[in-house]
């Protein structure tokens, strides 16, 4: 069975308008909040602004990693949650399809229009997105870009990875690194992330 | 009085979330501490006022087109209502002013997306840590009471990461 993106999509949007009485959002296994895009592009294009240009990769660096950790632990708790178990895993059929639904929450997440492209198991993911926020937000606030600027999602997609094929949760964060060799900051018709194992 | 319809407010436009019209992302609690971490780890300070002043001019932002959309709330009482029911919906906590006025005043927060994340990530702390949620509150008053943003100024006197019993935060003009 393919994965059905938009019920996947519709139960997030049901979820996230459920909260309980303190005001948490304890959803898919993890605690949900709902936020404009722009604090998130600010903290990240910021933070990379004060650090400075000649630390701008550590900069880089650590926002991919903080995704990556991120992703990993996220995923996880999505993937074990009751609501993975009734609404995705039914659909469902081999490991791999796995990835498929992660996008799919990523999109209900409203973190863009992730396309699985192609997936080799084991050894490499692409993935394109034509309105990642935060490409849309850097051509808004900054102009175009000397480089890629998707940090969240460069470390999700490398999460992504390390959860299927990698070693049994949680060792097996980081073991998959993605590259943005597309991004719509710098001009791309679309970003495009490429996961491969790490080579460290 | 006036209806606050938080499913009509919170949708999609195609493969986006959109919250009053304002393109919004779903996170959870990991990459919400996660980045607060990361920011307070590498440039301490400077790394606190950008997660502070980044909560402020994004609230300040989508609270001025919200309100402008919900125009019959005309008093001080019913917008600090539609503050708290927003921050409340966005699962951020839940947010109780305390005789706020343009001055300022007190507001306590008995719970919060940001004191549960950072318990269950990295348990109690040593100093305050909400400075998310002291950013949302200044930009949020700033709209309320028709001021500039970088109008208030707000401390966290006590802090449930810090195992206090509730966050109370201070409010005055700068």
């Amino acid at each position: 069975m393919a994965i059905d993106s938009t019920k996947i999509i519709h139960a997030v949007m049901e979820g996230s308008r459920v909260r309980e009485s303190k005001g948490i959002m304890p959803h898919f296994g993890v605690y949900l909040s709902l936020f404009s895009v722009q604090y998130y592009n600010r903290l990240s294009f910021d933070f990379e602004k004060i650090i400075g240009p000649h630390r701008a990769a550590e900069a880089q660096d650590l926002l991919i990693k903080t995704a990556q950790e991120c992703g990993y632990a996220t995923f996880q708790g999505i993937r074990n949650s009751w609501e993975w178990d009734e609404i995705v895993k039914p659909m469902i059929v081999r490991k791999d399809d796995q990835i498929m639904g992660f996008a799919a929450v990523a999109v209900a997440f409203g973190w863009g229009d992730l396309k699985v492209e192609a997936l080799v198991p084991n050894e490499k993911l692409v993935i394109r997105v034509s309105d990642s926020y935060e490409a849309s937000g850097y051509l808004k606030d900054y102009g175009y870009a000397v480089s890629a600027k998707c940090y969240m999602l460069r470390g999700v997609a490398g999460a992504f990875m390390d959860l299927v094929y990698g070693e049994a949760y949680p060792e097996g964060c980081f073991s998959f690194v993605a590259k943005e060799p597309l991004c719509r900051a710098k001009g791309d018709s679309y970003c495009e992330f490429i996961a491969r194992k790490s080579p460290y | 009085m006036v209806t606050f319809d938080w499913k009509r407010e919170l949708d999609r436009r195609d493969h986006q979330v959109v919250l009053s019209g304002q393109p919004i992302a779903i996170h959870c609690h990991h990459y919400n501490i996660n980045l607060q971490k990361t920011l307070e780890d590498t440039l301490g300070e400077e790394g606190i006022r950008l997660l502070y002043k980044s909560a402020e001019e994004a609230i300040y932002n989508d609270l001025t087109v919200l309100l402008e959309q919900y125009r019959e709330l005309r008093t001080v009482k019913s917008k600090l209502e539609m503050a708290s029911i927003v921050y409340q919906n966005c699962g951020l906590g839940i947010i109780h002013p305390q005789q706020v006025r343009s001055s300022g005043g007190y507001i306590i927060s008995p719970s919060s997306h940001h004191v549960t994340g950072w318990l269950a990530k990295h348990g109690k702390r040593d100093t305050p840590g909400c400075h998310f949620p002291r950013g949302w509150i200044a930009g949020a008053l700033a709209v309320i009471f028709s001021k500039p943003i970088g109008h208030y100024k707000v401390a966290e006197k006590k802090c449930k990461m810090m195992r206090d019993e509730e966050c109370v935060f201070y409010v005055e003009e700068c």
